[in-house]
């Protein structure tokens, strides 16, 4: 197919698609609504590191995980979680809550909503990890 | 003067297929409430993975093609054009297919081209589309070599290679549960598919096939989808990103991190590119041997069920 005519259907084609999906309610809809939740997802990705404590963040979309080994964290991506051991992580406070940083390119920076109330206890847990 | 060998763009002349039968897909689960997922991102990301295969293919492809140019000029035999011959290419190439796909989840190196497409953890036809952008530094290109030396034409070999693309592509579906059972048995299908792209200990590294599940089953690497477990799609450690870039590209800078670690030994270094993925010279990650391991070390009734004979 000639390129004038592919690289604008291809074009048109990812746009529609997305508009339908953004307005059919598709965009990000995963919410971390319980603790159990949470420590599913934890579970999902380090089934021999069961969860001890879990922190929920205050819109429900991350989860510091006191695990049986080190610190995790738990966050939403679209529709689903992702889980990573933050232990050696570092975070600093941004406007609306807690960044952590991290060396992975796949996971670089993870930015998580927290109040005040529960931004100190995040901190609490993290200092003492 | 012979004419030229050519062949149509097999898989860009498909593209208009792909949008409608997406927008079906989506339309079926919608109006059903059933046979899969969509989220916008996750797909948006997916498609544009797919964009960019296409645009890899023409930067890149003159390096296979002159690779496979040079072996067509080297090679006294030439099977023609007849109507069975394609056919044979088209077997003989879907066995490449398996060859090259097994290397891409057994070789880190390869790997790391490969990765991407099981990056979602969604599994509808727009995952089909969430394809390489790095096949070309892999220097799979080789496997295609016996191909071209034994008589098919280079442009015979692509052209039924884009035709195996497109097959797989209905195959990465929820829609469909099963097909009849004599389709099951010879062909890849969504269910056999499904199961290669399970993260789940049980359906780790099966079901390489392209088009034709024998291979799988004739090599010993066939696991049929289990109704005691649903299929969680996505990677064991699943990916935190939907940039395009990252998804391309994570696994190679994972590869030369790893390589540039301090205090390693030159094999070592060189097993953290061609050891299967999870190696690692400490023993401080698992492959999927060892995640099997583990898991029946956590669930023993599981073992002698599919995946854990």
């Amino acid at each position: 197919m000639p390129l004038i005519i592919l690289g604008p259907l291809v074009v048109i084609g990812i746009l529609a698609i997305a508009l339908i999906l953004h307005l059919s309610g598709r965009t990000a809809p995963r919410r971390l609504a319980t603790e159990a939740e949470a420590r599913d997802a934890w579970a999902r990705e380090y089934p021999e590191n069961p969860a001890l404590t879990i922190l929920l963040s205050s819109d429900n979309r991350a989860a510091l995980i006191r695990a049986t080994r080190g610190l995790g964290l738990v966050w939403c991506l679209g529709d689903d979680t992702v889980a990573r051991i933050v232990t050696k992580s570092k975070t600093h406070t941004t406007a609306t809550g807690l960044a952590f940083e991290r060396r992975e390119f796949a996971a670089r920076r993870i930015n998580v909503t927290l109040d005040a109330d529960t931004l100190a206890l995040w901190q609490s847990q993290l200092e003492s990890k | 003067m012979t004419t030229p060998i050519t062949y149509p763009d097999v898989v860009s002349w498909a593209v208009p297929f792909f949008i409608a039968a997406i927008l079906i897909e989506l339309a079926w689960i919608t109006f059903k409430g059933r046979g899969g997922r969509y989220e916008t991102r996750d797909a948006v990301t997916s498609l544009i993975m797919g964009a960019g295969n296409v645009a890899s293919g023409i930067a890149l492809g003159f390096i296979a093609w002159a690779f496979f140019m040079a072996l067509w000029q080297i090679t006294p035999f030439d099977l023609g054009t007849a109507w069975w011959v394609v056919l044979l290419c088209f077997v003989l190439d879907d066995l490449r297919y398996y060859w090259v796909h097994r290397f891409g989840h057994r070789v880190r190196w390869v790997w790391a081209s490969h990765v991407n497409h099981h990056s979602s953890q969604h599994y509808n036809l727009t995952t089909a589309l969430r394809q390489t952008w790095t096949y070309t530094f892999t220097f799979m290109m080789v496997v295609r070599a016996p191909l071209i030396l034994i008589g098919f034409h280079p442009a015979m070999v692509l052209f039924v290679g884009g035709l195996n693309l497109i097959y797989q592509f209905w195959i990465h579906t929820e829609a469909i549960t099963k097909m009849p059972r004599w389709f099951e048995a010879v062909m890849n299908t969504p269910s056999h598919h499904r199961v290669h792209h399970g993260r789940n200990p049980r359906y780790l590294d099966c079901n390489y096939a392209g088009v034709f599940i024998i291979w799988d089953k004739m090599f010993g690497t066939f696991v049929p989808e289990y109704d005691g477990e649903k299929v969680d799609y996505g990677l064991v450690h699943n990916i935190g990103t939907f940039n395009p870039l990252r998804v391309a590209f994570h696994e190679w800078v994972a590869i030369f991190k790893d390589m540039a670690r301090p205090g390693l030994s030159l094999r070592q270094r060189l097993l953290y590119a061609v050891a299967p993925p999870g190696w690692s010279h400490d023993g401080s990650r698992d492959d999927a041997e060892r995640m099997k391991e583990k898991h029946l070390e956590r669930h023993p009734e599981d073992r002698g069920t599919p995946g854990f004979g």
